[in-house]
């Protein structure tokens, strides 16, 4: 057995010991691949009811890939997956209910105002969300009539995020929310995203912004080429690594460990 | 019951709120049915030019609604990941399909209703009117043409999917009988425009406000319909 893999063993059976929180995602040996492309070779992992998962790793390494199969947007290859106990693409009606989904592209048609928007995704769920409610969480209160393609990056980046809150999601699968989003955009994302986990929803959410993930992490998810780096509790990462600290120092040493490991 | 009423309230402000789908959907026939009306271009042989004009102008009605503007929707849809971000939520393909063709129908009543209004304005006295027919000829129309706009757009770049449909318009503007029978176009052309879904559903419409109609264009329209339909079923692709 390679260092690193039993590095990473030993990080993932901490996790499994340290908490016995609910599995709400379970992924095992996930394989998707596009036409020439293997883009998740092989993964498995568990993200839990109360915490939020971050998947972070460089552009191409199987993060959207990851969470859309996860969503039910795209098929797997191969492999098992089960969000709540429902395979995301057969049992797809039922889990609907329970899922909120932020797109990387957002989603919206460009001509729909936000608080039209925002009450039709409310009335999508059968859990009386209030719109008025929702697109006052994410402070476009005075944007109210203003039509998606008018708003600026981050607040479609917020109204994309409350369209997602509408279900009152169990599981919420959140791609980039804060790209593009101005300091307290990201103060807000952030309070929002620690809410959902505090109220016992799986957050799994995939970002390039490793000192955001840093900040909402529970547990971390490191991609790269389409397999997975590290699976583990954040805290448990860090004393695994050593004296690194940040998400940013412990993913350059992971990948040139793993690097060094391929040329061997 | 109230998600897709939602959906539909959907589709419907989106659509209205485009000017240039405004356009395309009432103004460019209303436009045409009055110029043509009005002038001497038309090869036609009847005497009262709107008894010829209207049907053909409400086939192009049908086109516009059913297949131009649902096809430019649904690919920009496509393109912008509405349809996969809606593909995530308790909506349905189901509801969703329901609520895209109940949006089409309400348009397609209010562009009769516009259109009749103008063309009884204009002098059209039909010698008879049969209205379950007429209906089912525009639900065979819309059938057909939803499902070649659905096709196009379930597969195609939303950009080029745009110019597709809006060139297709055209060739049935020009070639598809609506403003030349089939009979008066070069011979080449001919047994091509006459087999089009535009030219069978013109001469069907012509034929139900006269009082003949010809069973086999009923036949050969309905089964441009299913094709369409099922083509567009196999060959969609929700998400680029």
């Amino acid at each position: 057995m390679s260092a690193k893999s039993c590095e990473l063993r030993t990080v993932m059976v901490m996790n499994i010991s340290s908490t016995s929180r609910e599995v709400a995602i379970s992924v095992r040996n996930l394989v998707v691949d596009y036409k020439n492309l293997r883009a998740v070779n092989n993964i498995s992992f568990d993200a839990k009811a109360g915490e939020v998962t971050v998947v972070i790793g460089p552009n191409g390494a199987g993060k959207t890939s990851t969470m859309e199969v996860c969503s039910g947007v795209r098929a797997a290859t191969s492999g098992a997956v089960s969000i709540l106990g429902f395979d995301p693409k057969k049992d797809r009606g039922k889990l609907n209910s329970h899922i909120g989904v932020m797109l990387q592209d957002g989603g919206v048609y460009p001509s729909a105002r936000v608080f039209e928007i925002a009450q039709h995704y409310c009335n999508l769920y059968d859990n009386r969300t209030n719109a008025d409610e929702l697109v006052e969480s994410v402070d476009l209160t005075r944007q109210k009539k203003t039509s998606w393609r008018k708003l600026s990056g981050g607040e479609k980046q917020r109204l994309s995020l409350a369209l997602a809150l509408a279900a009152k999601p169990r599981v919420a699968f959140l791609d980039e929310p804060t790209s593009g989003v101005d300091i307290f955009g990201r103060d807000l994302i952030r309070n929002i995203v620690r809410q959902l986990a505090a109220d016992g929803c799986a957050v799994i959410m995939a970002t390039h912004e490793l000192d955001e993930a840093q900040r909402v992490a529970d547990h971390v998810l490191m991609f790269q080429s389409g397999q997975l780096l590290a699976n583990a509790p954040m805290t448990e990462l860090q004393d695994a690594t050593g004296q690194r600290q940040t998400l940013e120092d412990i993913f350059r040493h992971l990948a040139e460990k793993s690097k060094l490991q391929g040329e061997q | 019951m109230r998600i897709y009423r939602s959906q539909l309230r959907q589709e419907l402000t989106v659509m209205i709120r485009n000017g240039e789908q405004l356009l395309l959907l009432v103004v460019i026939p209303v436009m045409l049915l009055v110029f043509f009306s009005q002038t001497d271009f038309l090869p036609t042989e009847n005497e009262n030019k709107i008894d010829f004009l209207l049907p053909g102008i409400l086939s192009l009605a049908v086109i516009s609604t059913a297949m131009v503007s649902l096809g430019i929707a649904t690919g920009f849809e496509r393109s912008y990941g509405v349809l996969r971000r809606l593909g995530t939520t308790p909506l349905g393909t189901r509801r969703l399909v329901a609520a895209k063709i109940s949006a089409i129908c309400v348009i397609e009543i209010a562009q009769l209703v516009i259109l009749t209004v103008v063309g009884l304005l204009l002098g059209w006295n039909p010698s008879r009117i049969n209205l379950p027919q007429i209906l089912l000829f525009l639900i065979l129309g819309t059938g057909c043409f939803a499902g070649i706009g659905l096709t196009l757009a379930g597969r195609l770049r939303a950009e080029v999917n745009l110019a597709a449909q809006n060139g297709l318009y055209l060739v049935f503007l020009l070639l598809g009988g609506i403003f030349v029978d089939s009979d008066e176009l070069p011979a080449t052309l001919s047994p091509i425009s006459a087999f089009s879904p535009s030219s069978l559903l013109s001469s069907l419409l012509r034929d139900s406000f006269s009082n003949t109609v010809v069973l086999a264009d009923a036949i050969v329209l309905c089964g441009w319909a299913i094709a369409a339909c099922a083509l567009a079923v196999t060959s969609f692709k929700w998400s680029d």
